[in-house]
């Protein structure tokens, strides 16, 4: 039988069903380990807005103060904005109570160090080790919780508002649709693009008190309402948001939602116009990205998948934009070192203001590259056999071992990996011509399955 | 051996950091929503710090059990009860401590009605709680929570129907609210209903006595300004402002032990019922006073549990007044829930229909002296102590219904282990002077078997 991860505790966090695998005690013992580790202090929480966040903030306030913190409640808030005020007021650290883009049914925890930055492998390590020994902070003089909602708001916008033309955008006024799942973005979000950056807005979904409407991943496939809405009402542009606002879709006039590797393209286009630096995107992220990096005459340096390997990827190389192609995630540092939808949808509208390209003009000048991408079901012990058998397939290929194993070969390349949260590997192929591609991912796809057993339904 | 936590039928109590932890509260309201029948869980909590912290496990723990939580917010037990029968929720949990010092907190847990649980649902609760097999529902169906901040005035409304307040707030009472929940209570009554309470101790969280109603800290700073601030009378009020005790017009301390005869007297007479029901503890002068009336006294063994089981043995229209020597007392007549307030208007209701003052009133009554004295407990001898207690003290009449009880004619004793701290209480009461010998004794003989 598969095994289904309805409770994954692990270097991620913790993340499950929330009900019978992920329990308020569950959720107390992981705050209450975290306020160990950050020793007291302030504690920045908030969450997005599924139906169990409010029952697992009750939770992990109950260990944060048992642990002797002062908890910072913003309630409903988008990942990025929670991580902004973290860092902004010196508190110890922040926590999210979201599952980002996964179903409704999960809920997790995402962890900051008090920079508002997701906890590196070695913070992950030492939090974790605290959790399995229940090693706990008990304090005796308890603190107490204290609400502010309106401050982290400002404070994003103010961020992100600095590092474009804010006017040059509002003299447009672009018509924007915008899809926001019912999610944290929900009231946020209109308010960004309406009353701050002056687009004539046309959103749906954003009742933050209703379920998400929709598979909460934006993708071409999930955000079909989205498109009818940018044709019917004849927008410039339209934007899907996930549930914890981090990550961004984008839709052109004629409502085709596109690539996230373009998404994240033309933002390190927009970014690269204005300042020179490096590029870090991960292993699994679009060529494009090179070419545009070239052209700007910058490097591009590559990381293993992850939103915290990519930012730490970032720290070190000081880069000035960055991302994960596959999941439409922008990482600009001068905002802040994580992915926010509110970065990304400042760029897209600032590099439509900048000029006279609609959204498909932009899209379509960029350098065209062919991506397949497929999970394969992956049996404990399989893994290495595997890799080698598609290492084996192609000698020529220079390797990448750093995440998986990466196949680099003339204008075209071969990624796959084990997920760090579900027991599949991921393929991704990417090559110059459809037909290399096709090629390339069928020869690898059948690589991966012909030898791992084929489990019993 | 650390005796910081104490988990029994009576609910969970311990200190906050050395002993009771957010593991334990959690587990409990997820048992406590696992035992429930159908319903809404009402939740308060009293002003101590870290109350904050056991609301939010709590809150938790019922939220994924799918409960509908509504929460009071800060206010007293007896509101928090009276909500939940108002609400007909299935139950509620009152956070704090009562009593207790600053650095304890407790969960109480209250069934439908706003009543104590019998010791039969206690002990599933605890069952429940032990085996950490919780119901918790699918994400769909989890819990939401509701905050009520009106309970306070519709405790209010129906404490106007049973108490006459337009003759009442006559009275000038200086208070000590004991930085508890009574002083929201009484600044209400104040404000919306003329009454004149001067309150003293007033701010809340932060402890300027121990917050018991022993005669010993009604003495502290309540009774040198009962007669300074030209007031008719004096009363002191526990956290969770269930208990009272009292001060007279003069200035002079009156034991919590008082509370329970007083109000036996004034309701005796009124009441239909003529049962007290009271603990071993209690003074005997109960019985004085029930005599008086005609009434009859029911002695069961301390603590809530016993009283909650008892009373559920008889109609409440048999029982005139119910209580303990700690001050706590209920009134059929205005629900059966420990209520310091109530209480407090009670004993005014008295003092205006005799048109006495509290001394006098006392006065009338023959004198008990009553002494009380703990001692740290050392479990594996507790037996050979009261086999020891019990042959010594074989001329007297023995109760071993809880620990052992010695009456004899004009005094009695009563050596128990609490239900709520690793300790031994002794309690000794003489009809007249205080019986200082009997009690030195006691103390001595308990202290050979404490560690």
């Amino acid at each position: 039988m598969p095994r289904e991860h309805l409770l994954k505790i692990g270097v991620s966090g913790i993340r499950g069903v929330v009900g019978p695998f992920l329990t308020p005690q569950l959720a107390r013992a992981f705050a209450q380990a975290f306020g160990t580790y950050v020793g007291g202090g302030r504690v920045v929480v908030g969450r997005d807005t599924r139906a169990t966040g409010p029952m697992l903030q009750h939770a992990v306030h109950c260990g944060l103060l048992a642990a002797g913190c002062e908890v910072i409640d913003v309630g409903v808030l988008p990942t990025p904005t929670i991580q902004l005020y973290t860092g902004a007021i010196g508190a110890r650290g922040g926590l999210a109570i979201t599952a980002s883009h996964n179903p409704p049914e999960y809920n997790a925890l995402k962890l900051f160090n008090a920079s508002g930055l997701f906890f590196n492998h070695y913070e992950r390590g030492e939090l974790l080790d605290i959790y399995h020994q229940s090693a706990f902070r008990e304090a005796t003089d308890i603190c107490a919780v204290h609400h502010e909602h309106s401050a982290p708001i400002r404070g994003h916008f103010d961020r992100v508002l600095k590092q474009v033309d804010v006017e040059r955008i509002r003299a447009r006024k672009f018509r924007v649709a915008l899809d926001a799942v019912n999610g944290a973005g929900s009231v946020m979000t209109p308010r960004f693009l309406r009353d701050e950056l002056g687009c004539e807005l046309h959103a749906i979904s954003i009742d933050p008190e209703k379920p998400f409407p929709r598979v909460a991943e934006p993708r071409p496939d999930t955000l079909v309402e989205l498109s009818q809405l940018v044709v019917e009402n004849k927008c410039d542009i339209g934007f899907g948001q996930d549930p914890d606002g981090d990550r961004l879709a984008v839709a052109d006039e004629a409502g085709r939602v596109l690539d996230n590797d373009d998404v994240l393209a033309v933002a390190v286009d927009a970014v690269l116009a204005r300042r020179k630096g490096p590029v870090v995107v991960n292993l699994t992220t679009s060529m494009v990205i090179d070419d545009i990096a070239a052209a700007h005459g910058v490097p591009v340096l590559r990381t293993p998948v992850g939103e915290a390997n990519v930012v730490e990827g970032m720290l070190a190389s000081n880069a000035v934009i960055g991302g994960e192609g596959g999941n439409g995630g922008v990482i600009f540092p001068a905002v802040q070192h994580c992915r926010d939808s509110y970065a990304g949808m400042a760029l897209w509208l600032d590099r439509l203001a900048g000029g006279t390209q609609s959204v498909s003009e932009l899209d379509s000048a960029l350098p065209r590259y062919y991506r397949h991408a497929a999970t394969v079901a992956l049996e404990h012990g399989w893994l290495g056999t595997l890799m080698q058998r598609l290492a084996a397939q192609w000698p020529e290929a220079e390797l990448d071992r750093r995440d998986g194993l990466k196949l680099l070969l003339d204008g075209a390349w071969i990624h796959a990996r084990a997920s760090n949260t579900e027991p599949i590997l991921r393929l991704s192929v990417e090559a110059k011509t459809e037909a290399r591609a096709e090629e390339l991912f069928t020869r690898a796809k059948e690589a991966l399955s012909l030898s791992a057993p084929t489990p019993a339904k | 051996m650390s005796r910081n936590v104490r988990i029994s039928e009576v609910g969970l109590r311990g200190m906050v950091g050395s002993g009771l932890s957010a593991e334990h509260i959690i587990d409990f309201a997820s048992a406590f929503g696992t035992f429930l029948g159908p319903g809404a869980v009402v939740v308060g909590r009293d002003p101590r710090a870290s109350s904050v912290m056991l609301r939010e496990g709590v809150i938790a723990g019922l939220l994924a059990c799918g409960r509908e939580v509504i929460d009071l917010g800060l206010v007293s037990t007896p509101v928090l009860q009276h909500a939940i029968s108002r609400a007909s929720a299935a139950g509620g949990v009152s956070i704090g401590a009562s009593h207790n010092a600053a650095e304890w907190n407790a969960l109480k847990f209250l069934g439908a009605r706003g009543t104590y649980l019998s010791t039969a649902e206690a002990g599933e609760l605890l069952d429940l709680y032990h085996l950490r097999r919780f119901a918790f529902v699918d994400w769909k169906n989890i819990g939401k929570l509701r905050m009520e901040d009106d309970a306070l005035d519709l405790y209010l409304n129906e404490l106007a129907g049973a108490f006459d307040f337009a003759a009442l707030s006559k009275f000038k009472i200086l208070v000590d609210c004991a930085n508890g929940t009574s002083s929201k209570i009484l600044r209400r009554l104040n404000d919306r209903h003329g009454f004149h309470f001067i309150l003293i101790n007033e701010r809340m969280g932060v402890f300027a006595h121990e917050p018991n109603t022993s005669a010993a800290t009604v003495a502290l700073q309540l009774a040198p300004l009962v007669d300074p601030a030209g007031a008719d009378a004096g009363f002191l009020f526990d956290v969770d402002s269930d208990r009272v005790a009292m001060a007279t017009e003069k200035g002079e301390a009156v034991s919590e032990e008082m509370t329970l005869p007083l109000l036996a007297d004034y309701l005796l007479p009124r009441s239909k019922g003529k049962l007290v029901i009271t603990n071993l503890s209690t003074t005997a002068l109960v019985e004085e006073i029930a005599q008086r009336h005609g009434g009859t006294v029911i002695r069961v063994p301390v603590g809530r549990q016993a009283a909650t089981d008892a009373l559920a043995m008889y109609r409440p229209d048999e029982i005139a007044v119910a209580g303990e020597g700690t001050g706590a007392v209920m009134m059929p007549r205005f629900r059966f829930v420990y209520d310091g307030i109530a209480s407090m208007l009670a004993v005014l209701s008295m003092m205006r229909e005799r048109k006495a003052r509290l001394s006098e009133i006392l006065d009338g009554y023959p004198r008990f002296s009553i002494l009380k004295g703990q001692i740290p407990l050392t479990p594996q001898r507790i037996p050979a102590l009261f086999a020891q207690l019990e042959h010594r003290y074989s001329d007297g009449r023995a109760n071993t219904t809880d620990g052992l009880r010695v009456d004899w004619p004009t005094k009695w004793f009563h050596v128990r282990v609490s239900q709520t701290e690793p300790i031994v209480r002794v309690i000794c009461e003489h009809r007249g002077v205080p019986p200082r010998m009997l009690f030195q004794e006691l103390m001595d003989q308990v202290r050979q078997y404490a560690s």
